[in-house]
């Protein structure tokens, strides 16, 4: 999870990076730590630093840390050649290691040689039948040639053993929203949900599925996420309070001519608190478009 | 060194001297062979002063306190971390790589 303070100090040293000032080691530690995909940038001064032989000696045993993360970006940017430089450099220093085997690997699947990377990592895997990363590349390698049905029967049997990975099952809800499988998607979020009961994000993102997915009782539901997104953002999200106010006309319109009980599900107060809302925030950050915005919650509210 | 540092280190200070004059204060009365029912009254005063220092200055001397609610503007969670483990490397970007020089 990337904390707004560490979003704004990784801009910060982008920009200082990109624009010739120092601190090129700070900003790969910084990209490390916050696990983000840079890999152009990391390519470019990774490598500037690995050029200087002076600058490599100085960072010491970090430099080996620093091949493997410029060797993984290269073939994020499909330079194969530099990245199988740096792990040529790596096998010199650590003949036997396993994770240059996976790095290895790693290349094969990036050069599209998808056979060559199975058989490597069922290799790994003899010495090693518990390593979560080899698992995760085989449903990585499933998701790259194009067969999520594949993806998902491994991933599946990779969560019945790591079930506290919260990772896998983020990319389980992702590849079933993909294919559109909806209600097993919502199953993922709810795990996610349990496990770290107070990200926003899970939450938002449960209560669009349920939206998608629709209906009286998942409606109803849907609502109650996107307030309790609210709640734990101190209503600073304004994907949640349009959810409020969308989910809200929704179950109006599905209630039209049902009998009274449906009919007090509507919570009249908690829309009209969500326009206010979203219309106080609109004045303040993008006044131009307060009067679409007013416009369209009033189309809303019929 | 700045206030705070020394304040607090007069805080303290004033705090073990009322703590020695207590001890000195039981080791009178075990000699007289009173009860100790308190401190007398200006050891009393000495502690509420040096608390008083004590306290001004534990707050004053670490710098600016950091937020702990989960929405303030710092800590909000903007994003999750791209998932690297899943990462795949057949998308549309590899058609275009970037001009690198290599020199090892």
């Amino acid at each position: 999870m990337v904390t707004k303070a560490e979003e704004t100090e990784l801009n910060q040293l982008e920009n200082q990076v990109e624009n010739g000032g120092g601190g090129v080691w700070e900003y790969l530690c910084l990209v490390r730590k916050l696990k983000v995909r840079r890999s152009e940038l990391v390519l470019k001064h990774g490598l500037s630093i690995l050029n200087d032989p002076g600058k490599r000696s100085s960072l010491g045993p970090d430099e080996w840390t620093l091949y493997e993360q410029v060797a993984i970006a290269a073939m994020d940017c499909q330079s194969l050649g530099a990245a199988q430089n740096c792990i040529k450099v790596l096998q010199k220093k650590f003949p036997e290691s396993k994770r240059v085997g996976k790095l290895e690997a790693l290349l094969l699947e990036a050069k599209g040689m998808w056979e060559e990377a199975e058989k490597a990592y069922s290799i790994l895997l003899e010495d090693n039948p518990l390593d979560q990363v080899i698992h995760k590349r085989k449903v990585a390698m499933a998701k790259a040639q194009g067969k999520p049905s594949s993806a998902i029967e491994h991933l599946n049997k990779y969560l019945e053993v790591f079930m506290a990975d919260h990772d896998a099952w983020r990319e389980l809800a992702e590849i079933y929203v993909s294919l559109q499988m909806y209600k097993q998607a919502a199953f993922c979020y709810e795990e996610l949900i349990l496990s770290q009961p107070t990200l926003p994000l899970y939450h938002l993102a449960y209560a669009e599925v349920l939206y998608t997915i629709g209906g009286q009782e998942n409606l109803i539901a849907a609502r109650k996420y996107y307030a309790s997104t609210i709640d734990l953002t101190g209503g600073k999200s304004t994907r949640a309070l349009f959810g409020i106010c969308l989910c809200g006309s929704a179950i109006a319109q599905l209630s039209k001519g049902r009998n009274k009980e449906d009919k007090d599900m509507a919570a009249p107060e908690l829309q009209s608190l969500a326009a206010t809302a979203l219309e106080k925030e609109y004045k303040q950050k993008a006044p131009a478009k307060l009067n679409l915005l007013s416009s369209a919650l009033r189309s809303l509210k019929l | 060194m700045n206030l705070g540092f020394v304040i607090g280190v007069i805080g303290v200070l004033i705090l073990s001297h009322a703590g020695y004059s207590t001890i000195q204060y039981r080791g009178l009365l075990k000699i007289t062979e009173e009860e100790f029912t308190g401190p007398p009254l200006n050891v009393v005063l000495e502690l509420i002063v040096g608390l008083a220092l004590s306290m001004w200055a534990a707050l004053t001397f670490p710098g600016k306190f950091l937020s702990i609610h989960p929405d303030s503007d710092e800590n909000r969670a903007v994003s999750l971390p791209d998932n690297s483990d899943f990462m795949i490397f057949n998308h549309r970007g590899r058609l275009f790589p970037p001009e690198i020089t290599m020199k090892f």
